[in-house]
């Protein structure tokens, strides 16, 4: 179907929001490795991937804007903390520890791609199309993070220990990115965002072990309780006001300026 | 990017422990910007293993113009001549071997004026659009 029911909008909005929001903030702290990543073959693709985030972004916040009748750039810029549906472990500070933003682009790449292949699937169709578009860039994504996850986690006692110190840090919060946003119940019935088999968790913890069997580092995860909130309904980490403070004031200085 | 990057203490000259050369190797980028196009050689990359190479590769090459294929080869795999002491071109005249001096642009325009050129030309742009 190429429209959607007016109480369908809102659940719809939260959803894409969710993944936009995810993907701006995750680009904005990886971008800060630019000129400082530890290699420069490295610096410069983490660079590349960053913008592919934000410009994944891009087209998610122009989509929302269409739905609700603003513009991507008020979108992007014009909320207040509370509004953003990021999950927490995208706004954490990296403090330039190399495994930290590689541990944690791996949680997050690989929700991702999940997550997109999910919408290919979705039976409003213009979400579908642009899923499907962002899925094989997606898999870059995955495939680069994967090759570093393993090269690392195998390297040296070093690299090997600073990993997996990483992934124990970036562990309790990587569930959060799988807390579903409000209204996704009616998404799922209507095939909007299609139900998986198995369940998302499922799906992304699985697979992220494997790889992290495969890098020799131990990983172990616990599903969000039903009772935890976080990012998806508005709870972010206590740098999350500030990471955005920053992020939008040159916006804020003029919001209805032409760029 | 954000502040965060002026805290950051960055290592003086004399302050870095780690090795210039590290264990990366490098591996010579091809790149294809049209399939069944030959390869081009595009520059280098320094990685630890050819699948790291391709990575780099992909982002270092592959992104400034649309492309469809890319090849990384370990330069210790490759063998090349020497400057100084190999020769290639021969220095006895061989100027036969080059493809000069054949008057064609004339027969070209010539055969180009045909009418049955222009009308095979219809008949092929109708198959292929």
């Amino acid at each position: 179907m190429d429209r959607i029911s007016e109480d369908l909008k809102q659940p719809l909005v939260e959803l894409i929001l969710s993944i936009a929001d995810d993907k701006f903030i995750l680009g904005h702290r990886n971008s800060d490795w630019t000129g400082l990543a530890p290699i420069l073959e490295e610096d410069i693709a983490f660079s590349s991937l960053s913008q592919d985030e934000i410009s994944h972004a891009t087209v998610l916040y122009q989509m929302a804007a269409g739905l609700v009748e603003t513009t991507a750039d008020k979108l992007a810029y014009g909320r207040k903390p509370e509004e953003y549906r990021c999950a927490q472990i995208v706004e954490l500070s990296h403090d330039f520890d190399w495994a930290f933003s590689v541990c944690r682009d791996f949680f997050c790449d690989h929700f991702d791609y999940l997550r997109l292949s999910r919408l290919a699937r979705s039976s409003y169709t213009p979400l579908a199309q642009v899923a499907a578009r962002l899925v094989p860039e997606e898999e870059i994504h995955v495939h680069h993070i994967d090759t570093l996850m393993k090269r690392l986690g195998s390297g040296t006692k070093e690299s090997h220990d600073r990993m997996q110190n990483a992934l124990e840090r970036l562990a309790p919060v990587a569930s959060g990115l799988v807390e579903p946003t409000k209204g996704s119940e009616l998404l799922e019935k209507q095939d909007i965002y299609p139900v998986t088999n198995p369940s998302m968790f499922e799906a992304w913890s699985k697979k992220i072990r494997q790889v992290a069997d495969a890098a020799n580092l131990k990983l172990s995860l616990r599903p969000m309780r039903p009772d935890e909130i976080g990012g998806r309904r508005g709870r972010h980490s206590s740098e999350f006001a500030a990471l955005l403070d920053e992020l939008t004031e040159v916006y804020r200085l003029e919001p209805e300026a032409a760029w | 990017m954000s502040r965060l990057r002026d805290q950051l203490h960055l290592p003086l000259d004399g302050e870095l422990k780690s090795p210039m050369e590290g264990d990366a190797k490098p591996f010579e980028v091809f790149i294809q910007l049209v399939r069944g196009k030959p390869h081009v050689h595009a520059g280098t990359v320094d990685a630890v293993d050819p699948e790291m190479a391709l990575q780099f590769a992909r982002e270092h090459y592959g992104q400034d113009q649309a492309c469809v294929h890319i090849w990384v080869v370990p330069r210790s795999a490759m063998l090349g001549t020497d400057y100084d002491h190999d020769v290639i071109w021969r220095s006895t005249d061989r100027s036969y071997k080059l493809a000069r001096g054949y008057q064609v642009h004339n027969r070209w325009l010539e055969f180009r004026s045909k009418k049955d050129v222009k009308e095979y030309e219809k008949e092929d742009l109708k198959e292929h659009y």
